[in-house]
């Protein structure tokens, strides 16, 4: 909202600087948008002067030497002059030494091009004013010689543009931030004084003018008045009326509306005159639109209306969007003689439901939309009206109407100065917090004394009705506080005691993975949670797709909430390949959504890509990582959230490359863990050179665990082990695990209880000469020791020879000797 | 017997420095102090050696014998040596790059993150995490935002549809409609709602707000709230505890100013403004970091607390705004391009 200081100064005698009115507004809790002075800034040493002679430099084409009069303020100067219109005869503004210039330019007596010169003569830039850059401001009125700029050109405003936060519609306008100014410099507020109160019983009665007004939605319009005025001139504003308009941003339109939109910016209430000729039938309905209504707005848009909207409506048609606009020929226009006056209070929520289907946002509606005084709508009528008899003329008529409105306004609130301070923390004594209640109209009808434990008194305040947002005690902390000074809140420090609390769950298992995965050299990345559905085709099943997908989405490529990770990342790795930026390894921790039995489930997710070298070259190759990599990352990220996972084995899921991914999961507990290669085709698809391997881990958060589990210490042998290598020929189907659990379950059984099998490592998986058709061999080294002693070769062979009878007892295969 | 010994250890000074594979060290060895080596028969003349006389002979032969093993203990040295030095290949070049990729670099929202995170746990907070998909009445109405407020209007926020099914995110009424959370505060709710005061936690977390993405908006962002319940919380605790957070963050002569302002969900509310002097490509005096305020008494009620007996403060800000100002950062959609330049300038 746009404000003018001198439109303020009506009310309040403000005699701060622009700038420390502005300071006053931001403490008082409106956000400062911009500053703009109109008119002549206060400048020193500036003054008027005309040019007496001008002569060419001598040594440069461009500039002229003039001489130049400043009459009191120095006589005859000499001054160096490059503006093209530097002609003798005009007079002019000239800065002389000392003046400083906006832009911190000092003006010094100086030589320029070895021609001395006295001062500069000023373009309407150079003086901060707006204007033609290119010349001299010239000064066709003529003041006197030497005056100042201040006295030589007419003055100006400072306009303030101000965001007014939606607690306080009572500040939509200079009356209201007059009001503010008022109770932070602790000046007197002069209100308008209307000379009509809205006394027609002496005026002439005009039913003929306005027969009725009836209101069939008192819900949505608590309050309606409508006033005739008979006999009026339309015509253009005043120069002052226009002005003020012109100065926060209005266009003047003629001398009616002029005065609806003034007393709008001076009020807060917003307004509408009617031509009463143009109301069909002589009435005023408020009432719903009927549906598929038709209304031509002031803006020339035709719009089709439905129940929902509240209508102004005549007998016959609507004429107003009810708070939003009027209809484009039921207005004041140049011919208007006789006009009704509508000064009206709708519900906000109506009001806004209406401007958001309508996508039409007006001053009014605004207004309206945050809340209108409806005990201050009198007196704003009755404002218009002795606006609109001094502007356009014409006579107050009969009858006046009012629906609504007659329930008084009452609210108090007890509050207690202990009260105040306590919430504060520092004191403010009781006299300054009566103070700030009476500056800002809060009345104090009562004070009283409390009692021990308390000590200060008790207030009982009286609250206006335009401060609808004050209505429990600490409401008034704040009013306290703002005239107190939120700079002045005495500074302290931080009672802390110890750490209440462990970090949640899933900060810690966040801040182990990425510890892990930025520890392995990956790039941490952050890519959006809302995805294209073309990139989640890939990652999800056709069933999940629809329940990943926004209510109302904003824009095509973030449509649905992601179900991996392993999308944005690709994404990342693609935007670098691209920028010719190269990258291997990429990790990413954030929530994912994954479907269980039809419901969504928000889990906790970690996921990486490593990139398989693409094509640029090292000195010194390294083996690209592959399955067993992204496993190793995969299985370790599970168990920093305290999974254990058993093993990955061989699924078909969407994204990844089938017989080169694994995946395992645990769908009742509600946890997800994969590694492998991307599919090759949704990589060539996504335009990314070479092969990703990627891996995840996806939980429910409340699988993490609050703390770590209790562990137990298991004492070891000391004792040398036995190895023992084992070699098996196995169909090429046969999943190592399995001939491994196998081998290690035989082990076990071998070596009894004599001593202990320790583990079985494969260190060779063979395929080629020697073998049969369509089957490998696999390599295992068995690890043997005893707990208190040194095995014997004996009794290790004993046990080792029984191992390769039993392991391939039932199945085809063989042990390779 | 003199001149024998002399003898023979010049031989052996002469051969053995010659010898350069153990298994000829081991031969040669023998061949001096084996059972039939020639030391070893030198000193079985011992016995031979007239009573009078086996005194100093003693003496030569030791001197003689202390000699030979220090010539075979050198042999056997420069072998070790020669061995180990054969295990490694040409010196290295420690100029040349190396081929493994990294180092690993964290994203710098989580540096600020967890540089925040830090500050606040000295101070005894302790972080606190909450769902993303939010229902209205966490993000909303127990916030004190009214049914038509215009943060949850269709056009600013985004809603899941009617029929979604969040199994692992509560509602508070089953008629309500799932949301994405538009600010962090819904995990203070359900922290409240979870025990009793003290509590003292902070939020960070990501938000969501139907915008347009540009260099200053994005769809999804990052926000840090904290919240401290107690008896006799105060404005001035509030004050101290932004002027510590980023003293701690920028330097103990940072000043920060409140602003009075407006938010549902706290009364006293302002905004929050940090000097900006150690702030990279700022131009004016005070920039804006965030909101704060004391927890509005219908928060309390929501949750079931008695505002006469507790009050709070709570204050959030915008991670990227953070970083953005720290870093000197102008866009907000480098956070989100990861760009390897950009990825690698901060950690």
């Amino acid at each position: 909202m746009k404000v003018s200081l001198n439109w303020l100064r009506d009310y309040v005698p403000l005699t701060a600087s622009p700038e420390e009115i502005a300071r006053a507004i931001t403490f008082l809790g409106f956000e400062v948008e911009g500053i703009h002075s109109t008119g002549a800034p206060r400048l020193d040493h500036v003054v008027v002067g005309e040019i007496l002679t001008r002569a060419r430099h001598p040594n440069a084409d461009k500039l002229s030497v003039c001489t130049v009069d400043v009459g009191p303020a120095g006589g005859v100067k000499t001054i160096v002059c490059g503006a093209a219109n530097c002609d003798a005869g005009h007079r002019v503004l000239v800065a002389l030494p000392g003046a400083v210039l906006p832009g911190n330019f000092a003006i010094k007596a100086s030589k320029i091009r070895g021609q001395a010169s006295e001062g500069m003569m000023c373009s309407p830039d150079e003086l901060g004013l707006p204007g033609d850059h290119a010349g001299l401001l010239l000064l066709p009125d003529r003041p006197a010689l030497g005056v100042s700029i201040q006295e030589a050109l007419p003055g100006g405003d400072t306009i303030l543009d101000l965001e007014i936060t939606p607690n306080r519609p009572d500040c939509q306008c200079h009356l209201g931030i007059a009001r503010e100014l008022a109770a932070w410099f602790r000046l007197p507020l002069t209100y308008p004084q209307e000379r009509f109160r809205g006394d027609v019983s002496a005026a002439a009665q005009r039913p003929d003018l306005l027969a009725g007004v009836e209101v069939r939605s008192p819900e949505d319009c608590p309050y309606y008045s409508a006033h005739v005025v008979a006999g009026i001139k339309v015509g253009p504003s005043p120069a002052w009326l226009q002005d003020r308009l012109r100065a926060v941003g209005l266009r003047p339109i003629n001398n009616v509306v002029d005065v609806t939109n003034y007393v709008m910016l001076e009020t807060g209430q917003p307004l509408h005159a009617f031509d009463a000729r143009r109301l069909e039938g002589r009435r005023i309905v408020v009432r719903p639109a009927v549906d598929g209504e038709r209304l031509v707005t002031l803006d020339g848009k035709e719009r089709t209306l439905d129940p929902r909207t509240l209508v102004i409506a005549d007998a016959a048609r609507a004429v107003v969007v009810a708070g939003v606009m009027g209809g484009q020929d039921s207005g004041v226009a140049t011919d208007t003689t006789d006009l009704v006056l509508e000064c009206a209070v709708f519900r906000r929520q109506s009001v806004r439901a209406a401007s958001r289907r309508l996508g039409l946002s007006t001053d009014s509606s605004y207004r309206y939309e945050r809340g209108v005084d409806p005990h201050g709508a009198p007196e704003a009528a009755w404002r218009a009206i002795d606006l609109i008899l001094e502007t356009a003329g014409g006579a107050v008529a009969g009858p006046a109407f009012q629906v609504g409105g007659d329930v008084p306004w009452s609210r108090e609130i007890v509050v207690t100065h202990d009260y105040i301070t306590e919430r504060l923390g520092f004191d403010v004594p009781a006299s300054g917090m009566r103070a700030a209640f009476e500056a800002l109209e809060l009345r104090v009808t009562r004070e009283e004394q409390t009692v021990q434990p308390a000590r200060g008194p008790a207030w009982t305040v009286a609250i206006p009705s335009w401060r609808d947002d004050l209505d429990r005690p600490i409401d008034l902390v704040e009013e306290v506080l703002r005239l107190h000074g939120t700079e002045r809140i005495p500074p302290a420090t931080v009672v802390a005691p110890g750490l209440a609390a462990e970090d949640d769950p899933v900060v810690r298992f966040n801040r182990l993975a990425t510890d892990y995965l930025v520890g392995h050299d990956f790039h941490e990345c952050v890519n959006y949670t809302l995805r294209p559905a073309r990139e989640l085709a890939a990652w999800a099943s056709a069933a999940e797709l629809p329940r990943l997908a926004l209510a109302n989405p904003f824009v095509d490529d973030q449509t649905h909430l992601r179900s991996s990770l392993v999308g944005g990342l690709l994404d990342s790795l693609r935007l670098n390949q691209a920028r010719g930026v190269p990258v291997a390894r990429l990790a990413e921790t954030g929530r994912v959504f994954l479907e269980r039995d039809g419901q969504v489930l928000e889990c906790v997710a970690a996921a990486f890509v490593i990139a398989e070298s693409s094509g640029e070259r090292s000195w010194l190759r390294r083996e690209s990582a592959d399955f067993f990599t992204v496993r190793h990352h995969a299985v370790a990220l599970a168990g920093l959230a305290g999974l254990r996972v058993g093993e990955l084995l061989p699924a078909a899921a969407p994204g990844w490359q089938a017989g080169h991914a694994a995946l395992a999961n645990d769908h009742r507990r509600g946890w997800w863990i994969g590694a492998g290669l991307v599919d090759l085709a949704l990589t060539r698809s996504l335009g990314i050179e070479g092969r990703v391997q990627a891996g995840f881990v996806a939980l429910l958060p409340e699988l993490l665990p609050a703390r770590a589990g209790v562990r137990r210490f298991q004492d070891f042998s000391l004792f040398p082990a036995a190895l023992r290598d084992l070699a098996l020929i196995v169909p090429e189907a046969t999943p190592a695990g399995e001939v491994s659990a196998r081998v290690e379950r035989a082990a076990r059984q071998a070596a009894g209880a004599s001593f202990t099998f320790e583990g079985a490592s494969v260190f060779d998986v063979y395929r080629g000469p020697g073998l049969p058709d369509g089957h490998k061999s696999l390599a295992f080294t068995l690890v043997f020791r005893g707990k208190d002693r040194t095995l014997t070769d004996n009794e290790v062979n004993t046990a080792f020879q029984r191992l390769q009878e039993d392991v391939p007892a039932g199945t085809s295969w063989q042990v390779r000797r | 017997m003199q001149a024998q010994l002399q003898a023979v250890l010049a031989k052996a000074a002469a051969e053995l420095p010659a010898v350069h594979l153990r298994p000829e060290l081991e031969a040669a060895k023998a061949r001096y102090v084996g059972p039939n080596g020639e030391f070893t028969a030198l000193m079985k003349q011992m016995g031979a050696v007239p009573k009078e006389e086996r005194p100093a002979a003693g003496r030569l032969i030791n001197e003689a014998k202390g000699r030979l093993q220090v010539l075979l203990d050198e042999a056997l040295a420069r072998i070790a040596a020669a061995e180990l030095s054969a295990q490694l290949g040409p010196a290295i070049d420690p100029t040349l790059p190396s081929p493994d990729p990294g180092p690993g670099t964290r994203h710098p929202l989580t540096l600020v993150r967890e540089e925040m995170c830090r500050i606040l746990r000295k101070v005894g907070f302790s972080v606190a995490d909450g769902p993303e998909v939010e229902s209205e009445y966490y993000c909303f109405d127990a916030l004190n935002t009214p049914a038509d407020h215009p943060a949850r209007d269709e056009k600013d926020t985004f809603y899941l549809p009617a029929d979604a099914r969040f199994g692992n995110v509560s509602k508070k009424d089953p008629a309500e409609r799932y949301l994405l959370r538009t600010h962090t505060s819904s995990v203070q709710i359900r922290t409240m709602l979870r025990g009793e005061p003290p509590i003292r936690i902070v939020s960070p977390g990501r938000v969501y707000r139907r915008d347009t993405t540009d260099a200053t908006h994005s769809a999804n962002f990052h926000q840090l709230e904290c919240l401290y319940v107690d008896r006799n919380v105060t404005v001035r605790d509030l004050k101290a505890l932004l002027d510590h957070i980023f003293a701690a963050l920028l330097g103990k002569d940072t000043r920060t100013r409140f602003r009075p302002h407006y938010f549902g969900y706290t009364e006293p509310s302002f905004e929050v403004d940090l000097a900006a002097t150690h702030l990279p490509r700022v131009n004016k005096p005070w920039i804006e970091i965030g909101g704060c305020g004391m927890v509005d008494p219908s928060v309390f009620a929501a949750v079931g607390y008695d505002p006469e007996r507790w009050t709070g403060y709570a204050f959030g800000m915008g991670l990227e705004r953070l970083a953005m100002l720290l870093y000197g950062i102008d866009d907000i959609r480098y956070f989100y391009q990861n760009d390897a330049r950009f990825l690698r300038q901060f950690s």
